[in-house]
């Protein structure tokens, strides 16, 4: 199991360094000229990008370009160090008008948020859904779970969100979009609410501000739903076919025969078995969730990863959108071990071989 | 200008709406409106207005838009998300005189006086203000926020407005006491290194020509030249007086004519001045989450009544589809509409106020009665006869203004060798020649095959109006009744016939050896992918070139916007559709850089006809009476109708949408967005 655990951390280097690279290599499509107008702020004149050529030294040998934009250049007379992102310098976000570290800081947190809230119904109730329509093969249980299920991921993510938007809040203001209310927001934004975790609905809890939690999840409540939707037919399908083979498998006949009740035999017996795939499966979604859902967040102007992402990438902030996709890289990669780590305990045969 | 060139789309597109407070609240409203259902009948108007419409939450104005400012520096900010924070936080020596663009009072100054000769000005300053941290606002405050900004410079921003006026017509920029030749020009690197000796004089020159005395409570403000427009310059943001020790203290500028050169030209992202904000307005800025929301509190110790709201919240929204729900749950009180999602909220509206041209302002508000989908622009709407009940719809309209923006048609006199757009770059039917628009028939030809009908119906839904001469209403040189070209093919192959391409001197039409008009023409039109606006001026031109000749042949081509931007700042293009927005109220902002300056330039004009119409505006800006600047305008009206650099096209009106609750709100078209201080909700 250790050595196990040690063989997939060890990879972990090789594979970061495959997504700087990538991510590097995606940079050099742009020539010289183009890469220093991303340095100069609004309509560069002709000797500023000369000037940011020179200094970030863009016509380089590509691995003396690939050194600077990993580790940066130290200003000799300021000592100050610029650019590099092993030190978290991914640049001046434009669209965001901040350095995108402190951009993906101040909005991770919110997308964090909400992948924590949203990984229960999301894949929970997907894999209940999955294995009702199994156990009742072909039952009209199954039957309307499917055709409900595949009625979400026929949707256009921006039309169910519009659609929920304007039933829910427009018609019923029941859930408003963005993250606070303005009144609870003055209450963050003050001295007397403190940030434990960053995270606004842990750290309401602790604040003991219960009407904060709720405002929170009120307005996470139909981004929630939206990603709900669209992924459960997905997990339904993967969670039905999977349990349908186990409970085909000739352990499960044994258990019934020798008497068990069908609860243990489904939910005891078969289940854990059939969750492999799902795991997998689980693994992705939390990692698309922890990247940002990008159309969701804007639909309901939720300030995640997501939405800032769109912003950038709407209004040509490259800059942005590199670092962006170098931080999803990250999490990517993070959250990968962290599967094949729970693997390695959901499943014996991968901790033994 | 060239964010306001780019800005310019934008406004096209997005005109802001007024909008909502859903709650209908029935429940909270019958005490307030007992009385009004005793009124007598007569006052129909008041009873409804008593009846609905009812804000949740009338102390907090909240606006859900697209775009956040770029900066919070008034030195720097030249767009109008900034301009609107900084004109509500912020305050200038003199402001608009409520909805009029060239009527001005005095805000942080008392009063002033202009010299004899109309070079120096005298702002004595309003005593007992305070800034929002609580230091008294004084008359070296004042002189500072001028020189700092006008060494602040560089042509990201506003400073060139500023620096004519100082440094004299055409030194635009500090940097020019510098060197001359502008080779230092938005170049904060090259300018560190020049001449401290040079430096040092450019800084007094500044220094030396704004001066403050804090015993008398006077700045006094000595300009290189009379400048008709001087007042009109520093009434927007750009004019916001700072507190000095506290720009100091956050790392602005510190007075000194030694370091001045490290402040020049400085991006937002390194000017220390962009997040923050500390004025003399109705609002305090109170915080700005970047991409989220920026909120203003009112200021309860203004040196006037404190404003009625208590707090401004603007949200940066990008989904239409959010903004659109929040106006209907009545949450934001206004948002930015897309032009193409307008008939959404025109089907909410209630009551409207049409724009009277003749009268230049807005006719009292109609109750509305119907709405029809089919028709264009205010036809769409019925106002209720006498008794009626209306719609009852949440919203009420502004509409047939038009717009201080424009968009017009450029030719390029010589365009650039590196072209790639003029076929074969020759007179031989499959192509033109660099100086084909140098011909004035070529251009009097062109002008007279542009359809405005179809432009106007097709681009604008019937919502804009031909533009009869570079001036705007309201200002010296506007003349409703002035001559312009219309769509006459018969005219246009007249003047195809007159021109003279291969310069034989014999017409084109009567040319035994072949000209324009028997070998014909080929040149592509570009287009910046996306903006059907100029796709639609060049497929109209296309269209009724074919028809007054079949050779004459105009290809319509898109390309990516940076693409686009470069070939129109090399005078590759052989003409194109740019805009103007205009930064103050004054005939200068418009013919300058039609006639001498950015747009002079790319079109490439002739240096004679830039000396001719230099000399008529040398005149027209040195000059502070009316009536005389009308005339010399006017003559420069002539001569731009007369040599036709340009087709003039269309101006876009208004169509803005107000909550029928919002109230106060000054509709003055040369602010940037709200001024929130005279503004209230019921």
């Amino acid at each position: 199991m250790l050595t196990y655990i040690i063989r997939r951390l060890m990879l972990v280097p090789f594979l970061l360094f495959g997504v700087t690279i990538l991510i590097f290599g995606m940079l050099q499509f742009l020539d010289p000229v183009e890469r220093a107008s991303l340095y100069v702020r609004g309509d560069p004149k002709a000797n500023q990008i000369d000037a940011a050529i020179r200094k970030y030294c863009l016509d380089c040998p590509i691995h003396i370009q690939y050194f600077n934009w990993l580790v940066g250049k130290v200003d000799s007379t300021t000592g100050e160090r610029e650019g590099g992102i092993l030190f978290g310098n991914f640049g001046w976000s434009k669209t965001g008008s901040q350095p995108v570290a402190d951009l993906i800081a101040r909005r991770f947190p919110n997308t964090l948020d909400l992948t924590l809230w949203a990984v229960a119904p999301v894949i929970l109730v997907g894999i209940w859904l999955g294995v009702q329509a199994a156990v009742h093969h072909n039952g009209v249980i199954d039957q309307a779970a499917r055709v409900f299920s595949i009625i979400g991921t026929s949707f256009p993510t921006f039309v169910f969100g519009l659609l929920m938007l304007m039933f829910f809040y427009a018609n019923l203001g029941w859930f408003p979009p963005g993250r606070l209310t303005d009144e609870f927001s003055r209450v963050v934004g003050s001295d007397e609410f403190i940030r434990y975790t960053t995270l606004l609905t842990i750290d309401s809890l602790l604040n003991g501000r219960f009407d904060i939690f709720l405002d929170a999840l009120r307005h996470m409540f139909l981004p929630i739903l939206t990603l709900s939707y669209i992924s459960w037919a997905t997990f339904l399908r993967v969670t039905r076919s999977s349990m349908l083979e186990t409970l085909r498998q000739e352990y499960v006949t044994t258990a019934r025969a020798k008497g068990l009740s069908e609860n243990d035999v489904i939910y005891k017996h078969a289940q854990p078995n059939a969750m492999l795939p799902v795991v997998t499966l689980a693994g992705f979604q939390i990692v698309g969730l922890l990247g940002g859902v990008i159309i969701t967040e804007t639909v309901f102007d939720y300030p995640g990863i997501g939405s800032a992402a769109a912003t950038a990438s709407a209004q040509l902030d490259v800059i942005t959108v590199l670092g962006f996709a170098l931080f999803n890289g990250l999490i990517l990669i993070v959250a990968n071990l962290v599967v094949d780590i729970l693997y390695a305990f959901v499943d014996p045969r991968v901790r033994l071989s | 200008m060239r964010k306001i060139f780019a800005l310019l789309s934008l406004l096209v597109i997005a005109s802001m709406a007024l909008a909502a407070c859903g709650a209908p609240a029935p429940a909270e409203a019958p005490a307030a409106e007992a009385p009004a259902a005793e009124a007598p009948a007569a006052e129909a108007p008041a009873a409804e207005e008593a009846a609905g419409f009812k804000s949740a939450d009338p102390t907090t104005f909240v606006v859900a838009t697209i775009g956040e400012p770029e900066t919070l520096d008034p030195a720097l900010a030249y767009e109008t998300a900034g301009g609107e924070i900084i004109q509500n936080v912020y305050e200038t020596l003199v402001f608009y005189d409520g909805e009029a663009t060239d009527k001005f009072v005095p805000q942080l100054a008392e009063s002033w006086e202009v010299s004899e000769d109309g070079k120096t000005y005298t702002f004595k300053m309003r005593s007992g203000v305070k800034f929002h941290d609580g230091a008294d606002m004084t008359a070296s405050d004042a002189a500072y926020s001028f020189q700092r900004g006008l060494l602040y410079g560089g042509y990201s921003g506003p400073q060139w407005l500023l620096a004519e006026p100082f440094f004299g017509i055409g030194v635009d920029d500090v940097s020019l006491l510098v060197d001359p030749e502008g080779a230092m020009a938005d170049d904060s690197e090259a300018l560190k290194a020049a001449d401290p000796a040079a430096l040092k004089a450019a800084c007094e020159k500044v220094t030396g020509a704004i001066v403050a005395d804090d015993a008398a409570g006077t700045v006094t403000m000595t300009l290189n030249q009379a400048w008709g427009p001087f007042i009109a310059t520093i009434a927007n943001g750009w004019g916001s007086i700072l507190d000095k020790d506290w720009a100091v203290a956050n790392g602005a500028w510190d007075g000194s004519c030694d370091t001045w050169q490290n402040f020049y030209a400085v991006p937002s992202e390194n000017d220390p001045l962009t997040t923050v904000m500390n004025g003399t307005g109705a609002f305090k800025f109170d915080h700005w989450t970047q991409g989220e929301e920026l909120v203003l509190a009112r200021n309860d110790a203004y040196w006037r009544d404190p404003a009625k709201l208590e707090r401004v919240v603007i949200k940066s929204i990008d989904e239409w589809g959010t903004r659109y729900a929040m106006l209907q749950a009545g949450d934001a009180d206004q948002v930015a509409v897309p032009a193409e999602s307008r008939s959404q909220v025109d089907e909410m509206v209630g009551e409207m106020s049409a724009y009277d041209l003749a009268a230049g302002a807005y006719a009292e508000p109609q109750v509305v009665c119907a709405y029809d989908g089919g028709m264009q622009g205010v036809e769409k709407f019925t106002a209720c006869a006498g008794g009626e009940a209306g719609t009852g719809g949440p919203i009420r309209l502004y509409i047939g203004r038009p717009s201080l923006a424009s968009q017009d048609l450029f030719m390029t006199f010589n365009i650039s060798e590196t072209s790639n757009y003029v076929g074969s770059g020759k007179l031989d039917g499959n192509g033109i020649p660099l100086d084909f628009f140098s011909d004035i028939h070529v251009r009097k030809g062109f002008a007279y095959s542009f359809d405005w009908e179809t432009y106007i119906s097709d681009v604008f839904d019937g919502e804009a109006i031909q533009q009869p001469v570079l001036a705007r209403q309201g200002m010296a040189g506007y003349q409703a009744d002035a001559p312009v070209y219309s769509l006459d093919l018969e005219k246009a192959a007249e003047e195809f016939k007159m021109a003279d391409l291969d310069k034989d001197g014999i017409a084109a039409g009567e040319d035994p050896e072949g000209d324009l008009w028997t070998i014909g023409f080929r040149l592509q039109a570009l287009y910046n992918q996306g903006n059907t606006s100029r796709q639609i001026i060049s497929e109209i031109l296309s269209a009724n070139l074919a028809t007054v000749n079949e050779l004459f042949v105009v290809e319509t081509v898109g390309l990516p916007w940076p693409t686009f931007l470069r070939t129109l700042r090399a005078s590759e293009a052989p003409y194109f559709a740019s805009g103007w927005v205009e930064d103050i109220h004054d005939p200068h902002n418009w013919y300058q850089p039609y006639m001498i300056g950015t747009y002079a330039f790319r079109q490439t004009m002739p240096a004679e006809l830039r000396a001719q119409f230099s000399e008529i505006l040398d005149r027209g800006v040195a000059v502070t009476d009316l009536a005389e600047r009308q005339k010399i305008y006017e003559e420069a009206n002539a001569l731009y109708y007369e040599q036709v650099p340009t087709v003039l096209l269309a101006t876009a009106t208004s169509h803005g949408f107000e909550q029928r609750w919002v109230h106060g709100a000054i509709l003055n078209p040369i602010f940037s967005g709200n001024y929130f201080y005279t503004m209230y909700k019921d």
